[in-house]
């Protein structure tokens, strides 16, 4: 029982040991401030015995588990324990959880440990103190459940759910919604399963009334477990996902609208790329009209013009009857091929290259020469030079010739990147590149005149 | 470019550092980010091995790495330590551990080394409160003091660190009559001064970030296995050298031909390499220009624009996606980027800190996925800036704050863009952020939220890091991160295309050149010190290659350090770590400790570091009065000495040639015979005739005067200062028993520049007969250094001379000495007695020795 008082102390002077390594001047903290300290104690008051032998076995294990010498760092965390009889309260507050962390981390890691030896460990380390059961807890369901042990985690998850200790504080309110999150988790892995089953039998057969109403008792349970941490900011997806999928399947398409436009557009929350791709999956299975699915992925492009949905949303432009909507259209495509990691995408140069034509020929040159000017001063080092010709004929012909034509059309016959590609002879792309250079001779925007 | 379908759920809350109320997410172990969430149950409920092939191990093939090239030529001083800036009196143990920088150490050790400069001229002003030799009867006056007594009470102080150093009345008369003249004026003019300058040193002490980045580059070659290592060398880090380097298969890596090099005019701070659609371009940074060189395939630089930053240069970055582009950002607060096209333009400039209010005016910019997006980064937290948007405006991509759960005192230390690692990119939108405590990796299509964070341990400032490509096809990547101390961490990076980035396995410390101390021959104890000081130097650069991506996963490391030296080390990724309880332990090869013995043989060689003036002290001074008087052979305490000023064991040929081979030096009988003749004296009972014989024996052959007798005894106690002075060399200085740097001190002192008015001050007029005092007196203090033993020869020399003749003798020979301002004391000491002996009779002139060789003392004695 002392511990409880203790650690009520202890909430009041957490912040003043944390500045243990605060120095004065800048504000900044230096955890190795205490080494160079270290140096030049000479005299005056030692740290006791027991201290020192505690911090050298702490430093210890730590190297051990650096070096992957997890058989040492058991050893050590053997001799460790003894700092939870510290006569420092601060310390002996301080301990469990580093115990834990080291150890579950030893635990995790050596070869010879197995799931008995985990579990006895995160029993006994939940009741030692009261400050961290929570968070242990959570921790050895998550464990249970990447070693496939659903149900054990659902019980130790469902455990931890009805703990409560002192005032309700807010942290512990966060992690007791994240345990009932995760437990909602759980209920959905039983009840996709459930419904895979279902989904095997036949509508008619007396199995299958039983299976649809065990899965709807555990739908209840999980939208009870999972709609209260979504209200809280943060990252969800996995819950979101699953939790969303629930309603969709009972026809619950108001609440689960709900759900994803509250996810996506929350201002409290990060501004997740998922939460807007969700909710466009959504519509889209929703069949929403396509303004709706514009305006959506409109947002997804002003946070990620990278994305892969970049291209679909670009294919709804380019149907759009809005004339704001197809040059937008031209936007998201150049958008898209500004970023490192999408040079390559063939798919991004075939649009570029024929919506270049199309929109060259609906006489719109001034939207192409919006774009391009931005651009001109480093996209022909970035995608046309002639280092990226070869390499790019090298691999994949496809996308040179693609790429020649965009060249072609934004910087003229003269460019390097298309004169070496023009230049090449290849038997089965002779008739490609010939229609290459008769677009570029018709579409270049260098000469428009001519 | 895919996004990860599902991320890992985080809490997100906004707010400042430290925010307590909120439960740490990432409080969880490593171990934590193996944990998958089953997308869906069917397809994993089979997944359930503890033990997931993502277990990594990298060997190193011996227990610490080696040196790569021969020490260099330049000595290297390790510099200033907490010993050194912080109080050490009365420490006490506390929880909070709190550093209080300790002037008043600093502000004696002025007193003590430039007191010429600090006292000198009030001095002057307080002549007539001093009383000097054979004015006895002159005053009474209770401002008037002795020098004489004051000098024989100060004999016995020790200045520093004695609790029972004994105030005489005459020195607290002093000290109350000189204290507030003396110690005001220079404190009040030094103090604040002095202690903004302890305060930043302390600062760097704890982080410079001056090489955050790194300055050692490794430019690839041909083939992976050959390449440049592009770093630093010389004293002031102002050589930039090119040294080709070849990696075999079998072992250690292979300098070829001697380095190739650039002289810069200001020492290089940040070494950074780029290959960009196969142009390599080499950009160096230092404190205030920024240079950038293409390598041709050949490996030879050509030389590319400088640009100048006047405010100071903190952080320099190549493009990844565009040859010849760089970002600078400087001091101020601005960020330029520099193009081949465009030249020079500012994209950013902000003289605030982002997020909070922090001091520190480091910056940092690095690219971004896309090529005209940088990351600006200071101490407080790093943004996305769009160089084509509005000036200005922004994202803020990493924030000290709740939102990536930050502690209290939290700073940004290194800010890297990841996506640049050739071939495949992870995600080639990720960052890393370092801080003092952790690790983050953000994605700039997801800020704020980091998507990955590790608690580093690392017990000094992470300012290196590099992502290297798969060792194998499919295999995590390796991320290094190094810290100034040398300490390594070598982390493994998963998740492609449509998963999150996590952790692979434990990440792991790997071997620091101090590990390496083991391969060297054990030395005596100083050089042993000073090549663990060498390898204990702080690290200025990394880099990394795996030679052979195709066939064995093997990658060699490279570390720079602050002294000079690059270490390699080579690691080999272990087939199957699970199943082994304990870590393989390398050991070192024959040829591996032979290299290592030829390393130590070539830095041993090089001259230790010139010292700093060391005070003398007067501590010693009686004692070894006593004992030169005594023994009478000179020989031994002054090859002792020397060897001690020398930093060497003491040899019989620093004892000089064996008794026999000497000529006798005098008419009295060696030490032994000495001792024999008073022990066999003691015996028969004769003791007190043998003192009188001896008595009668050591004080001369002619019975001096009582003056003279004075006079002898305080020149002998002036000889045995000038030894004194040769030992003060080689024993730490009083005021700080510990220091650590002893071959700082093993050199002879520099002789400081001589005073005008020093000379002045005893040449005014003063009774001759009261200069010996004068001089002795000035000799003892700071400002008599130089040469003291140079003035007591030429005035033994002459003591019928006149005075003002002899005065303005020793001044020429003074102002002569004076150009080559760091002439030792020991040449000085040469010159003046060569000088001398002109002037004197020629038995003198065995005294003039040729300077190299240990001047031989004379006996104080002799030249009456």
């Amino acid at each position: 029982m002392s511990d409880f008082s203790e650690e009520l102390i202890e909430s009041k002077t957490e912040d003043d040991q944390e500045e243990s390594y605060v120095f004065s001047g800048t504000g900044m903290s230096f955890p190795w401030l205490q080494n160079h300290i270290g140096t030049i104690a000479t005299g005056g008051k030692k740290e006791k015995d027991f201290a020192q032998t505690t911090s050298a076995c702490l430093s210890f294990i730590q190297e051990a588990l650096l070096k992957h010498q997890w058989q040492q760092a058991a050893e050590y965390m053997h001799s460790y324990l003894q700092i939870l009889e510290d006569s420092d309260s601060h310390k002996r507050q301080a301990a469990p959880e580093i115990i834990w962390k080291l150890g579950s981390e030893i635990l995790f890691y050596h070869p010879k440990s197995n799931m008995e030896t985990f579990n006895t460990f995160a029993d006994r380390m939940k009741n030692i103190g009261v400050m961290n059961y929570l968070k242990i807890s959570l921790q050895h369901a998550l464990y249970l459940v990447h070693h496939g042990m659903l149900e054990d985690a659902n019980r130790n998850l469902s455990h931890a759910e009805t703990w409560r200790y002192g005032e309700k504080s807010s942290s512990q309110e966060v992690l007791i919604n994240l345990i009932q999150a995760y437990k909602g988790l759980l209920q959905y892995y039983t009840w996709s399963k459930k419904k895979l089953e279902l989904s095997t039998l036949d509508e008619d057969d007396y199995a299958y009334n039983a299976a649809s109403q065990s899965m709807l008792n555990h739908s209840c349970k999980t939208s009870v477990n999972l709609g209260a941490l979504i209200q809280t900011p943060g990252v969800w997806d996995p819950f979101v996902k699953s939790y969303v999928e629930m309603l969709e399947f009972y026809g619950d398409r108001d609440g689960a609208r709900e759900v994803l436009t509250n996810y996506a557009y929350d201002e409290k929350f990060p501004s997740n790329p998922n939460a807007h791709v969700y909710l466009y999956n959504f519509l889209k299975r929703e069949k929403a009209p396509r303004e709706k699915l514009i305006s959506v992925l409109k947002i997804l492009y002003q946070i990620v013009p990278s994305h892969k949905l970049m291209l679909e949303f670009h294919s709804l432009l380019r149907k759009s009857e809005k004339e704001d909507h197809r040059k937008l259209g031209l936007e998201v495509l150049f958008g898209v091929l500004d970023f490192a990691g999408c040079t390559k995408n063939i798919t991004a140069w075939k649009y570029l290259a024929k919506y270049l034509r199309q929109i060259l020929m609906g006489n719109h040159l001034a939207w192409v020469q919006e774009e391009w000017n931005s651009r001109k001063n480093w996209w022909p080092d970035f995608h046309f030079s002639s280092f990226w010709a070869k390499n790019d004929w090298k691999e994949d012909k496809t996308l040179a010739c693609e790429k020649a034509l965009v060249a072609g059309i934004l910087l003229g016959k003269g460019c390097r990147y298309f004169r070496f590609i023009s230049k090449q002879d290849d038997e089965v792309l002779r008739k490609k590149i010939k229609r290459i250079k008769k677009s570029v001779e018709n579409h270049s925007i260098v000469n428009p005149g001519l | 470019m895919d996004f990860p379908s599902s991320l890992r759920p985080t809490l997100f809350m906004a707010g400042p550092l430290g925010l307590s109320n909120v439960p740490d997410l990432s409080f969880m172990c490593s171990w934590r980010d193996a944990l998958m969430l089953p997308e869906s149950l069917p397809e994993n409920s089979e997944n359930g091995g503890p033990h997931m092939a993502t277990q990594l191990l990298w060997e190193p093939e011996t227990p610490g790495p080696l040196p790569l090239l021969p020490p260099g030529p330049d000595p290297w001083d390790p510099g200033v330590t907490a010993q050194d800036l912080l109080f050490r009196g009365g420490f006490t143990f506390r929880r909070k551990p709190r550093a209080v920088l300790d002037v008043t150490e600093q502000l004696s050790r002025f007193l003590w080394d430039h007191g010429d400069i600090a006292f000198a001229p009030l001095g002057k002003l307080m002549l007539e409160n001093f009383k000097l030799e054979g004015a006895r009867s002159r005053s009474k006056k209770k401002t008037v003091v002795s020098v004489k007594s004051l000098l024989q009470d100060l004999g016995g102080h020790q200045p520093w660190g004695c609790p029972w150093a004994f105030l005489s009345y005459r020195q607290r008369r002093f000290s109350i009559l000189g204290g507030p003249v003396l110690g005001k004026s220079v404190a009040s003019l030094l103090g604040e001064l002095l202690h903004e300058e302890l305060a930043v040193r302390w600062e760097q002490l704890l982080l410079d970030d001056a090489f955050t980045g790194g300055a050692l580059a490794w430019v690839p070659g041909r083939t992976p296995q050959v390449g440049q290592l592009v770093y630093p060398a010389g004293g002031a880090l102002d050589k930039l050298c090119f040294q080709e380097v070849s990696l075999t298969s079998s072992g250690a890596a292979q300098a070829l031909r001697d380095p190739g090099h650039i002289q810069l005019r200001g020492p290089v701070r940040q070494v950074v390499t780029r290959t960009v659609q196969g142009e390599t371009l080499l950009a160096v940074r230092s404190d205030y220009h920024c240079a950038l060189w293409k390598v041709s395939k050949q490996g030879q630089p050509a030389p590319l624009p400088v640009l100048q930053v006047r405010k100071g240069a903190t952080g320099i970055s190549l493009s990844p996606h565009l040859p010849g582009e760089l970002a600078v950002c400087s001091r101020s607060g601005a960020v330029c980027l520099w193009t081949p096209q465009d030249g020079l333009q500012q994209v950013y400039k902000d003289p605030e800190t982002l997020v909070f209010c922090d001091h520190s005016s480091w910056r940092w910019a690095d690219f971004t996925a896309h090529p005209r997006v940088l990351t600006v980064g200071d101490r407080t937290g790093v943004k996305i800036v769009d160089t084509q948007g509005p000036p200005g405006c922004g994202l803020l991509l990493f924030r000290g704050g709740a939102e990536a759960s930050c502690q209290k005192g939290e700073r940004v230390l290194l800010t890297q863009y990841l996506g640049a690692c050739s071939p495949e990119p992870l995600h080639p939108t990720l960052h890393l952020i370092c801080t003092q405590f952790s690790l983050y990796l953000v994605d700039e299509r997801l800020p704020l939220v980091p998507m990955l964070k590790w608690n580093h341990e690392l017990p000094s400032a992470p300012l290196w890091a590099q992502l290297l490509p798969p060792p194998r096809p499919g295999c995590p990547r390796p991320l290094l991160l190094g810290a100034q101390r040398g300490h390594l961490r070598l982390l493994h990076l998963t998740g492609e295309g449509a998963s999150a980035p996590r952790l692979a396995g434990h990440p792991q410390s790997l071997p620091s050149s101090s590990d390496s101390l083991s391969a060297f021959p054990l030395l005596e104890p100083k050089s042993q010190w000073r090549l663990q000081e060498r390898l204990k130097a702080p690290t200025i650069g990394l880099a990394a290659t795996i030679p052979f991506p195709a066939s064995e996963p093997v990658l060699s490391l490279f570390q720079l350090s602050a002294a000079g030296d690059i270490f390699h080390q080579r690691l080999r990724l272990q087939a199957d770590p699970g199943a082994t309880l304990h870590a393989p332990t390398a050991s070192w090869t024959p040829q591996a400790t032979a290299f290592c013995s030829r390393w130590l043989k070539a830095l041993l060689k090089v001259p230790p570091p010139p010292p700093v003036w060391a005070a003398p002290t007067f501590s010693h001074r009686r004692l070894l009065g006593c004992m030169e008087q005594r023994t009478g052979e000179h020989k031994g305490p002054e090859g002792l000495r020397a060897a001690m000023a020398g930093g060497r064991l003491l040899q019989q040929r620093d004892l000089g040639p064996l008794p026999s081979a000497e000529p006798p030096p005098a008419p009295e009988p060696g030490p032994e015979d000495e001792l024999s003749a008073r022990l066999e004296a003691a015996w028969e009972g004769q003791m007190a005739a043998w003192w009188e014989r001896q008595q009668g024996r050591s004080s001369g052959p002619s019975r001096p005067s009582k003056r003279h007798k004075r006079r002898t005894q305080l020149s002998s106690t002036f000889s045995s200062l000038s030894g004194r002075l040769d030992l003060s060399d080689a024993i730490s200085p009083p005021h700080s028993p510990d220091r650590a740097s002893p071959e700082a001190k093993s050199q002879p002192p520099v002789t400081p520049p001589s005073h005008e008015s020093t000379q002045e001050l005893w040449a005014q007029g003063v009774p001759s007969e009261r200069q010996q005092t004068l001089r002795d007196y000035m000799a003892k203090l700071p400002l008599g250094g130089d040469s003291p033993r140079g003035v007591c020869s030429s005035l033994s020399q002459s003591p019928s001379l006149q005075a003002t003749s002899s005065r303005s003798q020793t001044l020429q020979e003074r102002t002569a000495e004076l150009p080559p301002r760091r002439t030792t004391l020991r040449g000085a000491a040469v010159s003046s007695s060569q000088t001398s002996s002109l002037r004197a009779t020629p038995s003198r002139q065995r005294a003039s020795v040729p300077s190299g060789s240990q001047p031989q003392r004379k006996k104080p004695r002799m030249g009456f």
